[in-house]
């Protein structure tokens, strides 16, 4: 099941909205531990290239209310070595109360080497942050943006930031040599337990994920399956995600990312759809071009 | 010394030990003369060195890294001249993987042409990935400073063709990325960090791109509130003698990390600076 709920701007708004977005779908987590993941990139509070602390925090308190034993938040940057500061400047310590107390940097916690359940590259092996790893449920937090290596970036492409740059280094290149979408499957494939919540308020089209413009769509996505929700995002921003290789690998057979498989609840695509710019080598992406 | 571990490394913040924050600490505290807890600091370090001659982020991880740079940073005369020798001798045989030969090889059977960037090799964070702006500066400094002890041409080359592909790497703007200039032909902008880095590395490179470079700086150094990075920009400005001498660190900068702590104290003494500059 996927939800798409407007949300025009971030505002106190968001608390009431998440809370019920979450409810809706119903994940266990009364007793589990919770872990948000949101995606933070570089040091521009009023740009869109970050999650919203707003909603990241929303996010938090609706987790919170729902009983979990413990949340935090967690991220591993893939750019900019010194996360606090970029989590600083992207406004986290002002919305989080106590947020250095919640938060992991997923690139200096320790680690176990884990091998992926399904492996579509050839990485192998890789080192895995703990705080992640034993989550009872991760919550991938990623902002609707276009990219200019893989098309997309959403809840599947957020995880690149759970591998721990502390060990592969900035960027985390090794995963661009093992195949970026293979890669991306990969990591879906490590975790069983996940749920995302995709900000789509305000995203970014165009050359993103960092030098792209914002794009406002107003809407937030969200599901126990990320690859339906990412399908969904895709279809918002009038990307075919059929053509998005990761999602092709990752949903095994096409299933979860067709349609008419996807249980939808909330708005219709059609009502919000907003196309978003892709860079000319993206263009055969549209879902006109199909 | 408060943050040092029982097993004589140190953190980043809090949590198990890793290479990079203690070997930062180790030099900080080598610079303050404080030896006992250095000398802990040491033995930590020497004992998770690996067969291949490098070290690993953190001990358990079975992969030798970057900060096997940050080690060679280290006197030979307290890590342990074979040691040292070691570290010395995995950065002269490390390389980013588009400069190996296999790669070179199937990029030439396959019709593709060398990009100019990739005609002198740098330093990956990791074996088996690519040559960045970090490492390889990193890298340059260790192999600097051993070059002035023994001054062999095989050391010598490396740094050449180390400092060669920091300059084929300037952004346009002046300053260093990450990597690549640009990406499907967007220009990549600097980093404060990283152009603090390669200005360090480029001591003593006088050119119209090391000018451009300290301009970003100097820029970077009156914007910047990143701990980590204003450290690497004075030690940039520093090698060539362009810190503007009424400089005076923001008020309200935190150090977030163990390594922003010690970088700060070391680039704040001479002594300190000697680890990178002398």
């Amino acid at each position: 099941m996927v939800s798409i709920v407007r949300a025009p701007v971030y505002d106190q708004r968001l608390y009431e909205t998440v809370r019920r977005m979450v409810e809706e779908h119903g994940p266990e987590v009364r007793g589990r531990r919770v872990v948000l993941k949101p995606n933070l990139v570089e040091f521009e509070p009023e740009s869109s290239i970050n999650t919203h602390p707003l909603l990241v925090h929303a996010a938090f308190e609706a987790f919170r209310a729902m009983g979990a034993a413990s949340v935090r938040i967690a991220e591993g940057p893939g750019h900019r070595r010194n996360t606090l500061d970029l989590a600083d400047a992207a406004g986290y310590f002002k919305t989080v109360p106590c947020f250095e107390d919640v938060f992991t940097d997923l690139n200096l916690d320790d680690v176990t080497r884990v091998r992926p359940a399904r492996q579509f590259s050839r990485l192998g092996a890789l080192y895995l942050p703990n705080t992640a790893l034993g989550a009872d449920l991760l919550v991938s937090m990623p902002k609707m943006k276009t990219h200019h290596w893989v098309g997309a970036t959403l809840a599947m492409k957020n995880l690149f930031g759970v591998v721990p740059a502390g060990i592969y280094g900035w960027p985390k290149n090794v995963l661009h040599w093992a195949g970026i979408h293979e890669s991306i499957a990969d990591l879906h494939a490590v975790f069983p337990r996940q749920f995302a919540i995709v900000d789509g308020i305000v995203g970014m089209e165009g050359n993103g994920p960092i030098q792209g413009t914002p794009k406002r769509a107003g809407v937030l996505v969200a599901g126990g399956d990320p690859a339906a929700v990412d399908a969904t995002c895709c279809r918002i921003m009038r990307i075919e995600p059929f053509k998005i290789v990761y999602l092709q690998l990752a949903s095994g057979g096409e299933s979860h990312i067709t349609e008419r498989n996807i249980r939808q609840i909330g708005e219709s695509l059609s009502a919000v759809a907003t196309p978003f710019e892709l860079i000319p080598e993206f263009r055969w992406l549209r879902m006109e071009n199909s | 010394m408060g943050k040092q571990n029982r097993d004589g490394g140190w953190p980043y913040v809090r949590g198990s030990s890793w290479t990079e924050p203690t070997a930062y600490a180790v030099m900080a505290l080598l610079a303050a003369g404080e030896t006992e807890p250095a000398k802990r600091g040491l033995r930590w370090i020497r004992a998770t060195g690996r067969p291949d001659g490098g070290w690993p982020p953190k001990a358990g991880v079975d992969q030798s890294t970057w900060v096997t740079a940050l080690v060679a940073l280290l006197p030979p005369e307290q890590l342990g001249a074979s040691a040292h020798a070691r570290a010395i001798a995995w950065l002269l045989e490390t390389t980013g993987r588009e400069s190996t030969l296999t790669y070179r090889l199937r990029e030439w059977l396959l019709g593709n042409p060398r990009p100019p960037e990739q005609e002198f090799p740098g330093w990956p964070w990791i074996p088996d990935a690519a040559a960045w702006v970090g490492p390889t500066s990193l890298a340059v400094l260790a192999l600097d400073k051993e070059y002035r002890r023994r001054p062999l041409p095989a050391i010598r080359e490396r740094i050449d063709s180390g400092r060669r592909f920091l300059q084929a790497r300037m952004c346009r703007e002046g300053g260093w990325n990450h990597g690549s200039v640009r990406a499907l032909g967007y220009e990549s902008r600097p980093y404060p960090e990283t152009t603090g880095m390669a200005l360090a590395a480029l001591r003593g490179i006088r050119s119209p791109g090391t000018e451009r470079g300290l301009a970003v700086a100097r820029r970077f150094l009156g914007e910047c509130r990143s701990a980590d990075a204003l450290n690497w920009l004075r030690l940039g400005l520093l090698a060539h003698g362009q810190l503007p001498a009424d400089y005076c660190h923001p008020v309200g900068v935190e150090n977030r990390t163990l390594p922003d702590m010690s970088l700060g104290l070391l680039v704040e003494a001479e002594k300190g600076r000697d680890f990178f500059l002398a």
